[in-house]
């Protein structure tokens, strides 16, 4: 192998991101592998790590380390199950790039799948009969907190409350993904949706609406890390920078008990990759609520300090905006697959592989991932090499 | 985001019958040794029993084990008066079949506490808007299954009754 100080991400594998019940975890997982192993133009021969991710909860087929085998992969160096909630996907690329840094691995296997849609029962239901009987959940779910949409409710009310942002802003973060999902092939929503269409959606939770929901779907992402320079897709992307900030809030009068927190881990991110956010070309966001890009643009300080609907409602997160963001439609109208989503998408887009939806000259990505209620964040500043 | 799956659900089969207005039994919180176990025992009697650091009074998360104020391990649950403000607030309009007996959007609130605590719990009866944020709401408690569950009454806004003036501190009204 030819060796690099550089940690790049040099193969990219998706399924088809599936709104109908179907394969298992394993075999979607399986497939986005071989997807990824073929897009860098190796085999499992020359993988030596394996990082795997999944959902979290009480799932008897949820994808593990049993993969290894199950995926008939070799002996490997590097073999772990990563879980911090929506932050796994940034974390895994951190995990992997430390591990190849260090010399532990040279060529790692990153893979999230998930299969959420089980015949029988909407996601929605199947979130809903989730969360069990005890503790702080179970308490919630007796006063009628069911699935995640209420807490994110509560957290959209409170922090509009406290920023200003309006029911017009929501509107236009998912107006304007959808726009970015129309020329996406893999999204799940792709037919143009105006301001009135957004209002006719149901209420699921006041403030949000269906619309404002993530589409869960069944699917796999897999991404290959390496500094082998020899092997891998031609576009070349470098791992800049990583962040991470994981602010312990507390549910007490005297602070916000739902947000804050996380800029720390772009800043930190944008550190290590020495830059600043005028060098970023795109951000691609998680964004389970259409709140929470909202949330994000003003939380990560992206909107050069003006206020985030504003921002939005200029135009300034869509095609020719100062900071394009969720270009492929992000999880409300692209597909929810966590954190590999926006991941993805960046990677597309740095590999001037985004059709009618590419960003122009982009060459620097910044990737975010949140977990639980915003209690988790990651952030990851890729750049195409020269 | 949690999004987590879970398999649980072998209690929430069966049938739709229950005294709560909003809830059907089968949500009912498993009390017998839950972390939550003093809330319950506090609200069987009618009273609202929340954590506190022994050491420095601290109000506690209900799941805290160690005061992020002094470090202090030893949890105090006490007795708080059942007056609070409404910290956000929300009308559920998706209402899970064989989980939701309500026929209309209900409340959800994060209520913040006059002892200091944050509490989300729906209202004591159904409602047909929920409270503003700042509004001052009175706890109360519903049956769900044989279990109290703390929930809130907002307030009545006649001239006779009065409000707390010390919570007015903590949070104006929007
Ligand atoms: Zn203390």
């Amino acid at each position: 192998m030819t060796a690099s100080d550089r940690v790049d991400l040099v193969g990219l594998g998706m399924t088809a991101m599936s709104t109908t019940p179907g394969a298992a975890p394993q075999e979607l997982a399986r497939e986005a592998v071989d997807l990824a192993l073929a897009d860098a133009a190796i085999t499992r021969a020359d993988v030596d790590g394996l990082l795997v991710g999944s959902s979290q909860g009480i799932r008897p087929d949820r994808l593990g380390v049993a993969f290894a085998a199950q995926g008939g992969f070799g002996d490997l160096r590097l073999l772990e199950h990563v879980e911090i909630k929506g932050a796994t996907t940034i974390a895994m690329i951190q995990r992997a790039a430390l591990a190849i840094a260090a010399g532990e691995a040279r060529t790692v296997v990153c893979v999230f799948a998930d299969a959420p849609l089980v015949a029988g029962r909407g996601a929605g239901s199947t979130y809903a009969h989730s969360g069990g009987q005890s503790g702080t959940r179970g308490l919630e779910r007796a006063s009628g907190v069911l699935g995640s949409v209420p807490t994110y409710a509560l957290l959209a009310q409170r922090w509009m409350h406290v920023s200003g942002a309006r029911p017009e802003d929501l509107a236009a973060i998912v107006t304007t993904q959808r726009a970015w999902a129309v020329d996406n092939p893999a999204a799940v929503a792709r037919t143009p949706l105006s301001a009135d269409d957004y209002l006719a959606s149901p209420l699921i939770s006041t403030p949000l609406r269906r619309l404002d929901c993530a589409r869960p779907v069944n699917g796999s992402v897999a991404v290959i890390l390496s500094n082998d320079v020899a092997i891998g897709h031609p576009a070349r992307l470098a791992v800049r920078g990583t962040g991470r900030s994981h602010p312990v809030r507390h549910r007490r009068a005297g602070a916000e008990s739902w947000f804050g927190g996380g800029r720390r881990a772009v800043d930190d991110a944008l550190e290590h990759a020495g830059m600043s956010r005028s060098d970023l070309d795109l951000a691609e966001l998680y964004d389970p609520f259409s709140v929470v890009t909202l949330m994000l643009l003003e939380e990560y300080d992206l909107t050069g300090g003006a206020k985030a609907g504003t921002f939005v409602r200029a135009g300034e997160t869509g095609p020719r905006g100062r900071l394009p963001t969720n270009t492929g439609g992000g999880q409300l109208s692209g597909f929810y697959l966590q954190g590999m989503t926006p991941l993805a998408e960046a990677m597309v887009q740095l590999r001037a592989e985004g059709g009618d939806r590419q960003v122009p000259g982009a060459s620097v990505a910044l990737v975010g991932g949140i977990g639980g209620r915003l209690d988790h964040h990651a952030a990851l500043v890729l750049e195409r090499a020269a | 985001m949690s999004a987590g799956l879970s398999t649980e659900t072998s209690r929430e089969t069966g049938t739709m019958t229950g005294s709560d207005w909003l809830l059907a039994d089968s949500l009912a919180p498993i009390i017998e040794g839950d972390v939550l176990q003093p809330l319950y025992d506090g609200a069987a009697l009618g009273q609202l029993v929340l954590p506190f650091c022994a050491s420095c009074s601290l109000p506690l998360d209900l799941e805290q084990q160690v005061c992020d104020g002094c470090g202090g391990s030893d949890i105090a649950w006490r007795r708080v008066e059942p007056v609070g403000i409404v910290h956000a607030a929300t009308m559920m309009h998706r209402r899970e079949p064989g989980l939701v007996l309500a026929s209309a959007p209900y409340p959800i609130l994060d209520v913040e506490l006059g002892s200091g605590h944050r509490l989300v719990m729906t209202t004591a009866d159904a409602e047909l808007s929920a409270p503003a944020i700042g509004d001052p709401v009175h706890i109360t408690f519903r049956d769900l299954g044989g279990v109290r569950i703390p929930s809130a009454r907002p307030h009545n806004p006649e001239p006779t009754v009065t409000t707390s003036t010390a919570l007015s501190q903590t949070e104006a009204p929007a």
